[in-house]
C-alpha cells in the first residue's frame, strides 16, 4: 500500500534536525568520493575539489528539493504564515484590539443568537431514539365556528395560513380509536395535556405548581426510566386506581430535598391526596419545550382533581365532540411518518366524519402526522420569528464590521507596498503572498471568534434574562454546544475571507519598481473598483446603506413601542401591587370562600402606607379576559361584539381610579341577598343604549347549566379601561361584585393595592396576612402593575432597546469608517491640496471639496440604502403597532440622522484639509 | 507526489527516476554509484547534475519505490544504500513500457515511410 509507506516515510522525516544532518552527510560523502575519484584521475586536491562541486551543481537546491519531500507543503506553508501573521498583528497592536474587538461583538452576538435557535430549532427532546417519535394533530378549513365539528375545546387551535387552522388536541374516542387501529405503525401511543397552574402541599408548605395529565403508556412510549422509585403505568391510569404522583427531578429536589426520598412521600395537589411513585430523570421535561412539567398524574385523576379544562367528569371521556386530549406514538422501526400518516388518516376521517352534521362535513378536520423528534412546537411558534429578526440586525452589524476592517485592511495594505514589492521581486508567486495575507485575515477573524465566544456567553445569558421576561418558567436553555460552536468558527473564517480577500488581492497588485524605490503618495489610488469609485468607497457606501437600514428597522420599533406605552389605559398604572391567591385549590369552599376574600381584601386596605385596596377574579391586563353573554333583558346580544365580565370586590373603581360616569360604583352596600347589580362599561352603554339611560336597566348573565341565567340591574356607567389586551378597542365590559354570585363561582383572586410610594414594599406583610389567615394558600404572581403590563410588551421592548442599540452600533461603526476613509484620502491628497490653496484657493472651498465627496459617497449609499428598506421592513411587519413600514416619518428621520452623523464623520478631516499649509504640503511631494 | 513549481519539466522527472529505478535492479547501491552509473552506462551521453538525484531519491522513497539505510562502501565509509522494493519493482516494468511505447511512437512521425520499425 503506496499510502502506508508514504505514512511511514513521513514519520521517519518528523525528525527534522536528525533528517537534515543525515541528508548534509550524505552529501559530503558524496562529495568526498568524488573528490576522491577525481584525485585518482590525476587531478590536484583542489581542482578535484572544485570539479565534484561542479559535476554535483548547486548543493544548496538540492538541499531545498529534497527537503521540499519532507512534509506537506501547504501545512508547512500554512505554519510559516501563521508564525509571520502573528507577528505582524503583534507589531501593530493598537490596529489589532480594535479589529480584534469588533470582530468579538459582531461574532459573539451571532453566535448567541444562533445558539438561542439551535435550542429552538434543532434540540431533540431528551429521550431515546427520538426521531421516531410523531406528533398527531389535525387539519381543518377554518370557516364559521358553528360549523365545526367542535362542540367544545379546551387547549391551543392555532392558524395555519390564511384559511386553515390546526390543532394537537382531540376527542378520548379519538384516541383510543388510534390506539386500536395503529398496532401495524405504532408500537405505543400516549395521550397527555397540562393541569394548568394547582396548589401542591408537600410536606407541609403550600406551593403553586403545573404538572401534566398522562395515560398510561406515556413514560413506556418516551422510553425513559426513573431516576427514584418508578414511572406511571397503564395500571395507575384506571379509575379506581390509587393516586399516584411521578415528580420531576428538579421538582423532587426542590419540595424533598434530594429526589432519592421522594417515592412514598404523600403530597396533596388541590387537596386530594397523592402517593408520590417515583421521580423522572434529570433533564427530562416531557414533551414541550415550552413548559416543564413539575409533576405528571395519570390521566383519569382528572376525575378526582375536577380542575378547568380538559375532561373533569366521567362523560367527557365518551363525547366525541370535545376536544381536549393531545396524543403522540413511536413508530415502528421501518416505519415512515407518511406511512403512518396513509395508514391512519383513512381511519380517523371515517370516524370524525360518523361524529358531524351534513354541515359539519363541509369542514372536517383531516389527520397529520408530524415530526415528533423536537417536541411540540408551541415555543417555537413563539420565538422563532422574533429570533430571525434578531439575526438579521446582528447579522448586519457584522456585514458593516466586515466592510470597515476591508477598509482598515485596504489602508494597511498601501503601507505595506514596499514589502510586498520586495517579496515579489524576490519570486514569490502572487498566489502564495495572497494566501499569506488571507492566513492573517483568517488568523485575526480566528482570535475574533475566540473572543466572540466569551463574549457570546455573556450575551446569551443577557438574552436569556431579556426574553424571559422576569417569568420564572422560561425553558428556553441554549447552550454552547459544539454545533453552536462549529457554526462559530465557519462564521470566523468566512467572515476573515470575506473583509480579507480583496485587500489581499490589492496588496499584491504592486508595480514592482516604483514602489522598492519608495514613490510616495501620489500615485493614483486602487485599481480596483467599479467604474470610477474605488473599492475603498464602495465599501463605505455599503456601510452607510446598511446603517441606513438598521436606523429604519429601529425607528420602527421605537415608535412601535412608544406607541404601545401611550396606549390608554383607562385606569391609573403606577403604584400598583397586584398578587393572586387561590383559596379554593387550598380547600376553601362557597360560601365561606367569599367571607375570605372580602375579609382579606379589608385588611390588606389596613396596611399602613397602602392607600386604597380591591380585587378582582381575574386579572385585568396580561390573561385574556372572561367572556360571556350579558346582554340587556329582552335584547339579542349584538353578534361581533362579545362581553366581558369582570367580578370585583368593593371599592374597585376608586383603587383602579377608573372615573365612574353616570350613577354609582360597587361598594359595600352589594352583599349577598342584596339587590343584584352591575355597573357597565361606557363601550357596552354604547352598543345596547346608544340613546337610552342605561341606569335602572336589566341585563341577563347567561350561565351554564346547572346554573340559570341571573338577572342584575345597571346601577353605574364607568369610563372605558382596558381589559385583556392592550391593543384594540375598548371593550364591552359587565362588572359584577363577587360577592354576589351573579356570575361563576369564585376560584382565584387577584388583589391590588394601591400604595404611597413603591409597591413592593409591603410584599412582605401581605405575605404575612395570607399566612396568618391560611397558611394553605400560596401569594402568587406578585408584581405591580406597571412591571406586568410591560411584561404583555416584553418583546416589542426588546426590539426597541436591542435595535436602538444595534443601529447606534452600526452608525458608529460606519462614521468611524467614513472618518477614516476621509482621513486617508485627504492625507493621500495632501499635495494635491497644498497646490489648490497656493494657486489661491479659500479655506472654505477646500473644505466644501471635501464635503462633497463625503455627502457624494452619503448619496450613494442612501440611493441603494432607502430601496433595501422600504423592501425589507414588510418583513417585519408583524411586530408593528399603528406604524406602517414604510412609513415616510420614520424614513426621513433616519435620513435625517444618518445625515448628519455622516456630516459630523467627514468634518474633522475636511477641517484638516483646510487647515493645510501650502508649503509644507507642496514640499512633502 | 508532488509536483514543484519550479522544477524542470514533467518528462525529465519521470525519466530520471526511470534511470533510477533501472540502475537499482542489480542490488542496493549508493547515491554516487547511482549518479557514475548513469553516466558511464549511457556513455557520457546523459550527464545529470549529481545534485538532482537526491530531490529524485526522496520523491522515490516517499513513493515507496525504494526504500534507503545506511551501510559501508567499498572504502569502508559510510554511505546511504538504496534498493528497490517490490513496488518499484513493478514501477520500473511499468514505466519502461510507457516509454518504449512513447519513442515508438516519436519514432514513427519522424519516420513516417519506415514501416513496423
Amino acid at each position: 500500500m503506496r499510502w502506508w509507506s508514504e505514512l511511514k516515510y513521513l514519520v521517519r522525516k518528523l525528525n527534522r534536525k536528525r533528517a537534515e544532518q543525515e541528508l548534509e552527510e550524505e552529501i559530503r560523502l558524496h562529495m568526498e568520493m568524488e573528490t576522491r575519484e577525481k584525485i585518482a584521475d590525476g587531478l590536484s586536491w583542489e581542482e578535484a575539489q572544485y570539479a565534484a562541486r561542479r559535476a554535483f551543481g548547486s548543493v544548496a537546491l538540492a538541499t531545498e528539493d529534497s527537503r521540499a519531500w519532507w512534509g506537506f507543503r501547504i501545512l508547512e506553508e500554512l505554519w510559516q504564515d501563521l508564525h509571520y501573521g502573528a507577528r505582524m498583528l503583534m507589531k501593530q497592536p493598537g490596529f489589532t484590539l480594535v479589529v480584534v474587538v469588533t470582530l468579538a461583538l459582531g461574532i459573539g452576538a451571532n453566535t448567541a443568537i444562533l445558539s438561542f435557535m439551535d435550542s429552538l430549532l434543532l434540540r431533540s427532546l431528551p429521550v431515546s431514539d427520538p426521531t421516531s417519535l410523531g406528533v398527531l394533530n389535525w387539519r381543518a378549513p377554518s370557516g364559521s365556528g358553528r360549523d365545526s365539528v367542535i362542540h367544545r375545546g379546551s387547549g391551543n387551535i392555532w392558524r395555519d395560513g390564511p384559511s386553515t387552522r390546526m390543532s394537537g388536541i382531540f376527542p378520548y374516542p379519538a384516541f383510543e380509536l388510534i390506539r386500536t387501529n395503529s398496532a401495524a405503525v405504532f408500537s405505543t401511543v400516549f395521550a397527555y395535556y397540562p393541569t394548568g397552574n394547582v396548589n401542591v402541599m408537600a410536606k407541609g408548605q403550600a406551593e403553586l405548581g403545573s404538572g401534566e395529565f398522562v395515560s398510561g403508556d406515556y413514560f413506556r412510549g418516551l422510553a425513559v426510566l426513573p431516576s427514584a422509585g418508578r414511572l406511571i403505568i397503564p395500571d395507575d391510569d384506571r379509575v379506581d386506581a390509587p393516586a399516584v404522583a411521578v415528580l420531576s427531578y428538579a421538582y423532587s429536589q426542590r419540595r424533598f430535598g434530594d429526589a432519592a426520598s421522594a417515592p412514598g412521600q404523600s403530597i396533596l395537589i388541590n387537596n386530594i391526596p397523592f402517593s408520590v411513585a417515583g421521580v423522572a430523570p434529570p433533564g427530562f421535561f416531557g414533551v414541550d419545550p415550552a413548559a416543564a412539567p413539575d409533576f405528571y398524574v395519570p390521566l383519569r385523576t382528572n376525575l378526582l382533581l375536577r380542575l378547568r379544562g380538559g375532561a373533569n367528569d366521567p362523560k367527557d371521556y365518551l363525547e366525541q365532540n370535545y376536544y381536549w386530549l393531545e396524543m403522540m406514538a413511536r413508530l415502528r422501526p421501518g416505519v415512515s411518518l407518511s406511512q403512518a400518516q396513509a395508514a391512519l388518516g383513512p381511519v380517523f376521517h371515517q370516524w370524525v366524519n360518523a361524529t358531524a352534521n351534513d354541515r359539519e362535513r363541509a369542514q372536517l378536520p383531516e389527520l397529520m402526522i408530524r415530526e415528533g423528534a423536537t417536541g411540540l412546537d408551541t415555543l417555537r411558534r413563539q420565538y422563532s420569528k422574533p429570533l430571525y429578526v434578531l439575526l438579521a440586525l446582528v447579522a448586519l452589524i457584522l456585514a458593516i464590521a466586515c466592510a470597515n476592517i476591508a477598509n482598515l485592511l485596504l489602508t494597511r495594505a498601501t503601507a505595506r507596498r514596499r514589502e510586498m514589492a520586495v517579496r515579489l521581486s524576490m519570486g514569490a508567486g502572487r498566489l502564495r503572498l495572497i494566501r499569506q495575507l488571507l492566513t492573517e485575515s483568517v488568523l485575526l477573524a480566528s482570535i475574533g471568534g475566540a473572543v466572540g465566544v466569551l463574549f457570546a456567553m455573556w450575551a446569551i445569558r443577557f438574552l436569556t434574562f431579556l426574553l424571559a421576561n422576569g417569568g420564572e418558567d422560561f425553558t428556553l436553555r441554549p447552550e454552547l454546544n459544539w454545533s453552536v460552536l462549529g457554526a462559530a468558527s465557519a462564521l470566523a473564517l468566512l467572515t476573515g475571507i470575506l473583509f480579507g480577500l480583496a485587500p489581499a488581492l490589492q496588496a499584491t497588485r504592486v508595480d514592482v519598481i516604483p514602489a522598492l524605490k519608495g514613490a510616495q503618495a501620489g500615485q493614483p489610488g486602487s485599481r480596483y473598483g467599479f467604474g470610477r469609485i474605488s473599492l475603498s468607497q464602495a465599501l463605505v457606501v455599503t456601510q452607510i446603506g446598511l446603517s441606513l437600514l438598521m436606523l429604519v428597522a429601529a425607528g420602527l420599533f421605537v415608535r412601535t413601542l412608544s406607541n404601545l406605552q401611550s396606549i390608554q389605559l383607562g385606569f391609573n398604572r403606577e403604584d400598583l401591587l397586584l398578587f393572586t391567591l387561590n383559596a379554593r385549590q387550598a380547600g376553601h369552599k362557597d360560601p365561606e370562600i367569599i367571607t375570605f376574600y372580602s375579609e382579606l381584601q379589608k385588611r390588606f386596605g389596613a396596611i399602613p402606607g397602602v392607600r386604597s385596596a380591591s380585587s378582582t377574579h381575574h386579572q385585568m391586563i396580561g390573561q385574556g379576559t372572561e367572556s360571556g353573554d350579558a346582554a340587556p333583558v329582552g335584547k339579542q346580544p349584538k353578534p361581533g361584539f362579545s362581553t366581558h365580565i369582570l367580578m370585583t370586590g368593593p371599592d374597585f373603581f376608586s383603587t383602579m381610579q377608573i372615573p365612574v360616569l353616570l350613577g354609582r360604583a360597587l361598594d359595600d352596600r352589594d352583599r349577598p341577598g342584596s339587590l343584584a347589580v352591575a355597573v357597565v362599561s361606557e363601550a357596552y352603554v354604547k352598543t345596547y343604549f346608544p340613546d337610552q339611560n342605561p341606569l335602572g336597566q336589566h341585563i341577563s348573565i347567561s350561565r351554564r347549566p346547572p346554573l340559570k341565567d341571573r338577572d342584575v340591574e345597571i346601577v353605574g356607567v364607568a369610563a372605558n379601561a382596558r381589559y385583556g389586551d392592550l391593543k384594540g378597542a375598548f371593550r364591552d365590559i359587565v362588572y359584577l361584585p363577587f360577592n354576589q354570585g351573579s356570575y361563576y363561582p369564585v376560584d382565584e383572586m387577584t388583589f391590588a393595592l394601591r400604595s404611597s410610594g413603591d409597591p413592593l414594599r409591603y410584599v412582605n406583610t401581605v405575605r404575612e396576612i395570607v399566612r396568618q389567615a391560611d397558611p394553605r394558600v400560596p401569594v402568587t404572581d406578585v408584581k405591580t402593575q406597571a412591571a406586568q403590563i410591560d411584561q404583555t410588551m416584553n418583546q416589542e421592548i426588546i426590539f426597541a432597546r436591542l435595535g436602538a442599540a444595534f443601529a447606534v452600533l452600526a452608525l458608529l461603526i460606519a462614521c468611524v469608517g467614513l472618518y477614516g476613509t476621509m482621513a486617508y484620502t485627504v492625507a493621500r491628497r495632501t499635495g494635491e491640496i497644498g497646490i489648490r490653496m497656493a494657486l489661491g484657493a479659500q479655506r472654505g472651498a477646500v473644505v466644501w471639496m471635501v464635503l462633497r465627496e463625503v455627502f457624494a459617497l452619503a448619496a450613494v449609499g442612501l440611493a441603494a440604502g432607502v430601496p433595501s428598506a422600504l423592501g425589507a421592513s414588510r418583513f417585519v411587519e408583524s411586530f408593528l403597532f399603528e406604524v406602517k413600514p414604510n412609513s415616510p416619518a420614520t424614513l426621513v428621520f433616519a435620513v435625517a440622522i444618518l445625515l448628519s452623523a455622516v456630516l459630523l464623520a467627514g468634518y474633522a478631516p475636511a477641517r484638516k484639509a483646510s487647515r493645510i499649509d501650502p508649503m509644507t504640503a507642496v514640499r512633502h511631494e | 507526489m508532488r509536483k514543484q513549481k519550479d522544477e524542470p519539466i514533467d518528462m525529465l522527472q519521470g525519466t530520471l527516476d526511470l534511470l533510477i529505478l533501472r540502475t537499482l535492479l542489480f542490488g542496493p547501491i549508493h547515491g554516487h554509484a547511482i549518479a557514475k552509473s548513469i553516466e558511464r552506462t549511457s556513455q557520457d551521453v546523459l550527464r545529470v547534475d549529481h545534485g538532482s538525484l537526491y530531490p529524485a531519491l526522496q520523491r522515490l522513497e516517499r513513493r515507496g519505490s525504494i526504500t534507503a539505510e545506511w551501510g559501508t562502501s567499498e572504502n569502508n565509509r559510510r554511505a546511504r544504500y538504496y534498493r528497490l522494493t517490490a513496488a518499484g519493482r513493478k514501477q520500473l516494468t511499468a514505466e519502461t513500457g510507457k516509454w518504449e511505447c512513447l519513442t515508438e511512437a516519436i519514432a514513427r512521425i519522424l519516420n513516417p515511410n519506415r514501416e513496423g520499425a
